[in-house]
């Protein structure tokens, strides 16, 4: 018995240091929490953040983002020319650049991936939208490409595409079945993909070759977490050394947590109120059952009026994030825009009453004018809260809000089929400020069907329209901004939303094994989900980087736990069983 | 065999005695919780405040003090308990009184339902019930109700045979009694404490499925239940915060109403079925 | 003859599994190809694109013939979040779901049954009350709240998530290390909830057994008490109790979700709340026709057992 106890203690002891030998040289390991699913690898087919961002990791594009300013620097072309009617863009891909397995990167390989998206329409699952102007695209010598556009495209530097390279690609028979996950992945970014275990984690490792440079530290890790919460956690006990997504009452918890920074970032995130304008199709059907006063102009604006921003901002926000105003976030300063003193509308709960009023809604006997449905989304924290909110606001107003919370899907299904009258939604920006903006034109409603669209606020008006088309052909950039400000402002004025906050990008990272991270922009910019690979790619282990420490003393004393379990168990039995023998 | 030596019957009082409390709780909590306490755009305390002098169970992400949202989460996790598992020892028992009355083969083909849906993972089916049908209380109740009656209805089945088994039933038949006055005179009557008893134990389940529902994000949102505030305190970092004033009040309201349901099911179980 | 019926139960048992998996889920009201393309630019043409590759623009009763063929195949359909097969998807996740499934289970069952014995034959002992209070206790506590207390109170012992670190070293003995280490937690959890109907169930069940005449009789005759316990009653109280715990074996799955979705550990009940935030209605189709026919199966089995082990029981 006795040395039965022994061994067990022993074994135990031994979980307790068995801790396997560090090595002399370990490997400097950023480790870095993702919350969201990765949906595939295959840069085609990648839709969600947490895989692009990865996507990007893997294979650089054609034009990167620089991190201090977002200006359109260096990718794998280092020079880029359109020709005089903007038709026909000239990029040149140098010599130099190397795939990770050694092969030399050449214009064929952009042409290649490029005329795949054209000619497989699994391969536009992803990226589609940026091919469908392209008319031709050739790789006349190694070094250069040459791409034909249908109608003059101002987005041309802004080829948000992963390149993938040739020899390995045209092996692959069907774009749909390839996982692209069998490490090592042949690819062009800072890193190498190495490892995926599908809802764990991923593996890269430092691509030495890399063309800017190989990256300070050794390997990159990307661990799956169900939810912020966890994420947080393991932060904090130095399971992982960066977590970004975090919502703002996680985020102060970490205040005066030791070797943990924060860094709160300005998002590419709004948030908005779809104000239902009166939804019709592309070809003037009326869809939907919003509320006909909505209709009115007047109406909308009295509702935004009624709306107390800053309140919303520092209450269900907690201050994480700025107030709205058009749709361009400001961490894209160039594109951003502010209503000047005459243009804004200030909160005046009275004015809109006078409004609503003048308007012809009288408020009824129990000081009610009319009732309005408010979707959102059950288990967003913004949208519970806000909701409560908006319901005391509207109530300022005379307007009853019947709040409707439903799963995403649901709320999917109301926006698309133009069923709410007031609805929560956000999008996040790009760069190039195109897509959010080309959003609200008449042609992204849905056609007579009912189905192909990808609006939810239904605008569609002539003057913001013109102005897209406008700014869609300006290869001036100051013309372009000055006529994205002013598509902002008729937005604001003609109020098929209101724009609530620009939320605030909330991170953190372990500061005692990574010292420093580059930001993108380098002013309150943020770390991850940057539009390039600046944020893990810049990352500088600090100076002593030991590795994190591993805890065995939990299941060493879990073990040891047991143990002692079994054997009190043991001996029990043995004791009764002798006693039992002696009665007999 | 003796009883009485397991204290059944205190235990069972002891679980009534809680029922009790946790019913005035519910009922008397629009009193007990003022009007604007609990409504986020109003509140002035501070967040995340521990349990103190101002509120002995602290306060939540927006400063809403903890212990009224306990109070006002009673009667809709109560309500929710109650309704689905009316609703699903309403169906099992229709389906155990029709399974075990008609025979033939409309009986066969019932039990091979009951049998089936017997075996399928009630929280999946739960689960993806809720995501199919609108938001809301009464998708909770439908998606619990619906997937938990099998048990209750090969009870009541079993039952409903040993009594048609009986010689009474066959003289009452033979007088010409219907289908209608056997069930209603012979059956239901012997029936009904085994439901009673099933019904208080469902009642427990429910509670339980319920705060496991709300937890998923399934819940109503727009209503406190003590599974909803056990999301909230998840969806707003409670644990990494340490904040356990927010975690654990909701949480043993759960266990003390679910165990005192089940303590009261089993006295009635020793009472119904004196073996046990 | 019994035999064939068992099988054929389950057979027409994992049809209606299959028939109610494809029906429950075409109901939703709503477009999957919008929840594909949201966020994104779309076109009319490229959504009907989609349409065509998931089959969704045939007749139902198209969609459900190549979905029910497809099963026969083992294909259960492409999940339109990950962008692959169905069947695939789920394999990734099975092992550890087995891991931390069987794992727990085992635990429960042993734990649980032993415990039931000792209560069950000592009725109205202390440890009887302490055991059967404890166990009603734990049966009334929601699963996925013990995690997170649990969680919570063990701080930093234990790591917060999933299954393997990452810079774990490749050999054997570490990783195995690695996983026992992420396992105690939501195994514990898992063990705290279903053993405490074990015990209960193994308790009845004793009680049922003891009150046997036989029973009475050999007590009565003086035979060793803990021989009457451990050659007559346990052996007989064990098969309903077993035969129980695999029925109950669905309540193990349920639990298996909250607990896997409180440790983010990798298998397939947190792929199944992956599964609901899309929601992915091909995934969480498979993944109920997977799970109900796993449950399935272990009902058969335990019919099966259930004969071989009781003689009284005739199987064929």
């Amino acid at each position: 018995m006795r040395v039965k106890l022994g061994a067990l203690l022993a074994v135990a002891g031994l979980l307790g240091t068995g801790a396997p030998p560090s090595h002399a040289q370990a490997p400097v390991v950023l480790k870095v929490a993702i919350v969201q699913q990765i949906d595939s690898l295959n840069p085609f087919l990648a839709v969600f953040q947490s895989s692009t961002e990865i996507g990007r990791l893997m294979y650089d594009p054609l034009t990167a983002y620089a991190a201090a300013d977002q200006a359109v620097t260096e990718g794998l072309a280092n020079r880029w020319e359109p020709s005089a009617d903007k038709l026909t863009w000239t990029f040149t891909v140098p010599a130099g650049k190397t795939w990770s397995d050694g092969q030399p990167i050449t214009a064929r390989d952009v042409a290649f991936t490029y005329n795949l998206m054209l000619t497989d329409e699994v391969a536009r699952t992803a990226n589609g939208s940026f091919v469908t102007n392209f008319d031709t695209v050739t790789a006349p010598d190694d070094r250069t490409v040459v791409i034909r556009t249908k109608a003059p495209q101002v987005t041309m530097l802004a080829l948000d595409i992963p390149i993938v390279p040739k020899h390995v690609w045209e092996k692959v028979t069907s774009v749909k079945d390839h996982t692209d996950d069998r490490g090592p992945v042949v690819g062009s970014g800072p890193f190498v993909l190495t490892e995926h275990v599908p809802g764990q984690f991923l593996k890269l490792k430092a691509n030495k070759s890399y063309w800017r440079g190989a990256p300070k530290y050794d390997e990159l890790h990307f661990v799956y977490f169900q939810n912020s919460d966890a994420a947080v956690q393991a932060l904090g006990k130095g399971e992982v050394d960066l977590v970004n997504r975090m919502a703002p009452a996680q985020f102060d918890s970490l205040g005066d947590r030791q070797g943990v920074t924060r860094n709160r970032a300005q998002g590419r995130r709004f948030t908005e109120l779809l104000v239902n304008p009166g939804a019709q199709t592309r070809t003037g059907e009326p869809i939907g059952d919003g509320n006909p006063a909505l209709r009115d102009v007047r109406v909308r604006r009295a509702i935004a009026q009624a709306i107390d921003l800053d309140a919303l901002v520092q209450r269900v926000n907690l201050g994480y994030a700025e107030k709205g105003a058009g749709i361009v976030p400001p961490v894209f300063s160039r594109w951003h825009w502010q209503p000047t003193p005459e243009q804004r509308r200030t909160f005046d709960p009275a004015a809109a009453n006078a409004a609503l009023d003048a308007a012809g809604h009288p408020r009824g006997a129990d000081g009610t004018r009319f009732t309005l449905r408010l979707a959102g989304r059950a288990g967003r924290a913004y949208d519970e809260q806000a909701s409560e909110y908006l319901r005391r606001s509207m109530s300022d107003i005379g307007i009853a809000l019947d709040v409707r919370l439903v799963s995403d899907n649901q709320l999917n299904e109301v926006t698309t089929a133009a069923t709410y009258d007031l609805a929560f939604s956000g999008w996040a920006a790009s760069v190039d400020p195109d897509f959010v903006l080309g959003l609200h034109t008449c042609g992204q409603r849905p056609g007579a069907d009912g189905k192909g669209g990808t609006t939810d606020a239904y605008f569609c008006d002539a003057t913001y329209d013109e102005l897209y088309a406008r700014q869609l052909s300006e290869f001036d950039e100051t013309k372009r901004q000055d006529l994205v400000k002013r598509m902002q402002a008729r937005f604001y004025d003609q109020v098929p939303a209101v724009v609530l906050a620009y939320d605030n990008a909330l991170e953190a990272y372990r500061s005692d094994r990574f010292a420093k991270f580059t930001t993108q922009p380098a002013q309150g910019g943020v770390i991850m989900a940057q539009h390039g690979v600046w944020g893990y790619y810049g990352a500088e282990p600090a100076g002593q980087a030991a590795p994190a420490a591993r805890g065995w003393g939990g299941l060493a004393a879990f073990a040891a736990a047991c143990a002692s379990m079994l054997m009190l168990i043991a001996v029990y039995v043995r004791r009764r069983r002798a006693t039992a023998d002696e009665r007999e | 065999m003796s009883r009485g030596v397991f204290p059944a019957d205190r235990a069972g009082v002891a679980g009534a005695v809680v029922l009790a409390v946790a019913a005035l709780v519910a009922l008397a909590a629009p009193l007990l919780v003022p009007a604007d306490a609990l409504d986020v755009t109003r509140v002035s305390d501070a967040a995340w405040q521990p349990p103190g002098a101002g509120h002995w169970l602290g306060t939540d992400h927006t400063g809403r003090s903890v212990a009224l949202l306990v109070v006002r989460g009673t009667g809709t996790s109560l309500f929710v308990g109650l309704t689905a598992a009316v609703l699903s020892v309403g169906i099992g028992t229709l389906v155990g009184i029709l399974s075990g009355h008609v025979g033939g083969l409309f009986s066969g083909a019932l039990l091979r339902v009951t049998d089936f849906f017997l075996v399928l993972p009630s929280l999946v089916l739960a689960i993806a019930l809720s995501t199919v049908l609108p938001r809301g209380l009464g998708t909770i109740v439908v998606a619990i109700g619906l997937t938990s009656w099998p048990s209750t209805a090969r009870m009541v089945r079993a039952q409903t045979l040993t009594v048609e088994a009986r010689p009474f039933v066959d003289r009452a038949r033979a007088l010409g009694g219907g289908h209608v006055h056997v069930v209603v005179r012979h059956v239901l009557p012997a029936v009904v404490p085994l439901v009673l008893v099933n019904a208080t134990l469902a009642v427990a389940s429910s509670i339980v499925a319920e705060s496991t529902l709300a937890f998923l994000g399934l819940g109503d949102p727009t209503r406190i239940s003590w599974g909803a505030l056990l999301h909230q305190a998840q969806l707003h970092g409670a644990v990494p915060r340490g904040a356990w004033w927010f975690l654990l009040p909701p949480g043993l309201a759960i266990v003390v109403v679910v165990l005192a349901f089940t303590l009261v099911g089993r006295a009635l179980e020793a009472v119904v079925t004196p073996r046990g | 003859m019994r035999l064939a019926g068992r099988f054929g139960g389950a057979a027409l048992s994992l049809v209606m599994v299959a028939v109610l998996g494809f029906f429950l889920f075409r109901v939703v009201p709503g477009d999957p190809v919008v929840s594909m393309t949201r966020g994104r630019p779309t076109t009319a043409a490229a959504q009907d694109a989609l349409r065509a590759q998931f089959g969704l623009d045939r007749p139902l009763h198209e969609q459900f013939w190549s979905y029910f063929t497809g099963l026969l195949r083992g294909d259960l359909g492409t999940s339109f979040t990950f962008r692959r097969p169905v069947a695939e998807v789920i394999g990734d996740r099975i092992g550890p779901t087995l891991l931390l499934v069987g794992t727990s289970t085992l635990v429960a069952v042993l734990l649980g049954l032993w415990l039931g014995v000792r209560a069950g034959w000592r009725r109205g002992s202390v440890f009887d009350r302490v055991t059967t209070g404890a166990s009603l206790a734990l049966w009334s506590v929601p699963t996925f709240w013990l995690g997170m207390l649990l969680m919570m109170a063990t701080g930093e012992v234990f790591p917060s998530r999933g299954m393997r670190d990452t810079d774990t070293a490749p050999d054997f003995v570490s990783q195995s290390l690695d996983v026992a280490h992420h396992l105690v937690l939501p195994s514990v959890t898992l063990v705290a909830v279903v053993c405490a109907e074990y015990v209960l169930v193994m308790r009845s069940s004793l009680l049922q057994e003891t009150a046997a005449p036989y029973l009475v009789t050999a007590r009565a005759k003086g035979l060793r008490d803990d021989l009457v316990r451990r050659r007559h009653a346990v052996p007989n109280a064990v098969l309903p109790a077993i035969t129980l715990v695999f029925l109950r074996f669905g309540l193990v799955v349920g639990g298996a979700i909250t607990t896997e979705t409180v440790f983010s550990w990798p298998g397939l009940g947190l792929l199944f709340y992956d599964a609901l935030t899309g929601p992915d209605y091909f995934l969480l189709q498979g993944l109920l026709v997977v799970t109900a026919a796993a449950v399935v199966v272990m009902n058969l089995l335990a019919d099966l057992l259930h004969g071989v082990l009781d003689p009284r029981v005739e199987v064929v």
